[in-house]
């Protein structure tokens, strides 16, 4: 196993190892991404704690539930909406509104501006078509969130990732 | 400078100071920026993997299991994210530019040439396959021993030293011509 | 009956135009001039193929939603609509609109078209649409594009169904935010869902 060839490679070497600098508001985004979506104490989001299973439902999660609520559904619709429970947990939000496909990624959609429920738990419950969607929560207006129980697109083509939702007609 | 030990400040954030855990931001975020700059080869891709470790470290805090070493903890956080992060990109068949903006803050002055140079590193070193790329940046710049390596990517010592030298061997095939201009 | 069947089918349009008039006036007040003609070409020419357009149209609007340039927008929407094309390929062209767009995620993320056709082949008949989306999250998550292919096929040959394929997401997401590595989660997942199903562990 040769070592690094002095000759050539410990000059790049010596310039990779430079510092990078970051952007100055880099310290201030990734505090505030923290301090929106970090439930306190930290110990409540821990997986490995018991947690009451309203606290946990994730979108995905939910789309079981929502099957089962259905009971009236128009004869001529074949795609009946089921609802859906969203729940984003964000102690320092002001703001938490679910926007995705379902609702053509309007940040402004009130039927999809979830409220706080007290310690930071953020939901709201919405009928969502059967199919696949993507969506993500938008934190304060600014700040974009995916699910962190439901599945991941990796479809970050405008820098901010989302999650995705399968909803299966009733039966 | 704050010179509390990590594993102080992890205590102080468990306890829910959230706010200390910004020590430990500003404490690892060049060393870890340099990583997924070099990874990633842009500053946008290495901006948001960078976030995404922290927060991800964040949450998963309480499962730290040696907050001394929370800068090797967060290292491994990052590796994996510039994998993901990595994948990504590749698929979208960016063409690799050398961050300018990022050339341009950096704190040195750079000749012209120096410039160049730092250039031609950067397109070498994005030529390179990802795992080839990652075990070199591991070894040499960040200066990890081959079990440190193992144990942080999941990759036999073996494998991980023939990844650093077809590295090498291709980053001086890259980069003969330039310097020899 | 034969009026009220007509009811019905004109009760269908009517929503369906509605939907359409619905969509189109988000793009029209979301996107540029410039933009909005090169999204609805595509769309169109997606709608022609008999692809899933509205996968496009949703595209376009997360752009428009998420502040990106007219330049981005367009490049997403055409990246994705090559993708489903390849995804309705690799599927089958019998493949439900959601299967395709979820297959084009999963070709996104990395995956091969060849392990999508091995999933369809081992499945025929089978609504692969959660077996796609938690491939997708696998990736997403850091599992190698082979090593995710390998664990969703085998757990749709043993008859995984999707409540199951959803657990499977979640033990692994929560062993990855352990720490753990992802693709050994996801292999030692598969190898307990198998056994779960009562099928041979593989590997």
């Amino acid at each position: 196993m040769p070592e690094i060839d002095h000759n050539k490679l410990d000059e790049v070497v010596s310039e990779l190892r430079r510092p990078t600098p970051l952007d100055a508001s880099f310290d201030r985004r990734v505090m505030r991404a923290i301090r929106a979506v970090a439930m306190r104490p930290l110990r409540l989001i821990s997986p490995l704690m018991p947690m009451p299973r309203w606290r946990v439902w994730s979108a995905f999660a939910a789309v079981a539930a929502g099957m089962l609520a259905v009971s009236v559904i128009p004869a001529f619709r074949s795609n009946p909406a089921q609802p859906v429970q969203f729940v984003l947990v964000a102690p320092e939000a002001s703001t938490v509104q679910v926007v995705g496909d379902f609702n053509g990624w309007n940040a402004r959609h009130a039927a999809f501006a979830a409220e706080n429920r007290g310690g930071g738990v953020w939901t709201v419950t919405a009928p969502i078509p059967p199919g696949h969607h993507r969506y993500a929560f938008l934190v304060d207006d600014s700040l974009w969130v995916p699910d962190p129980t439901a599945p991941r697109v990796a479809d970050e083509d405008f820098g901010h990732p989302n999650s995705a939702l399968v909803v299966e007609s009733a039966r | 400078m704050d010179t509390r030990a990590d594993a102080l400040i992890v205590q102080q954030v468990l306890a829910g100071d959230v706010d200390a855990f910004a020590v430990l931001v500003a404490r690892y975020r060049e060393s870890c920026a340099r990583y997924a700059m070099h990874m990633l080869g842009n500053r946008e891709d290495a901006d948001e993997a960078l976030q995404d470790a922290f927060v991800r470290a964040y949450r998963a805090l309480g499962r730290c299991e040696d907050p001394d070493r929370f800068g090797a903890w967060l290292f491994r956080i990052l590796v994996n994210r510039c994998r993901t992060a990595g994948a990504r990109r590749a698929r979208r068949a960016q063409t690799f530019l050398s961050d300018e903006g990022a050339l341009l803050s950096a704190s040195e002055p750079h000749p012209a040439e120096q410039w160049a140079w730092r250039e031609e590193i950067e397109r070498a070193l994005s030529a390179l396959p990802a795992e080839q790329r990652e075990a070199f940046l591991l070894k040499y710049v960040e200066g990890l021993g081959y079990d440190e390596m193992a144990e942080l990517t999941g990759v036999g010592v073996s494998a991980l030293k023939m990844r650093v030298m077809r590295a090498c061997d291709r980053l001086r095939v890259l980069l003969k011509e330039v310097r020899s201009a | 009956m034969r009026w009220f069947l007509g009811v019905v089918a004109l009760s269908a349009m009517a929503v369906a135009a509605s939907a359409q008039e619905a969509w189109r006036a988000r793009l029209d007040s979301e996107l540029d001039a410039a933009t909005r003609v090169a999204v609805l070409a595509m769309v169109d020419s997606a709608r022609v193929a008999r692809l899933p357009a509205m996968a496009l149209v949703n595209k376009a609007l997360e752009g428009a939603g998420k502040r990106a340039s007219g330049a981005q927008i367009v490049a997403a929407v055409q990246s994705l609509g090559g993708e489903l094309r390849a995804s309705r390929t690799a599927l089958g062209h019998a493949s439900r609109p959601d299967e395709i767009t979820a297959g084009a995620h999963a070709l996104h993320a990395g995956v091969d078209a060849n392990a999508l056709g091995k999933l369809r082949r081992v499945s025929v008949g089978r609504e692969l649409t959660t077996p796609l989306t938690v491939l997708t999250d696998l990736v997403a998550r850091g599992v190698p594009p082979a090593a995710a292919s390998d664990a969703v096929i085998t757990l749709t040959q043993a008859g995984l169904r999707d409540a199951g394929f959803s657990k499977f997401q979640q033990a692994v997401r929560l062993d990855i935010d352990h720490g753990a590595d992802p693709a050994s989660a996801t292999r030692i997942r598969a190898r307990g869902a198998v056994i779960g199903r009562g099928g041979a562990p593989r590997g």
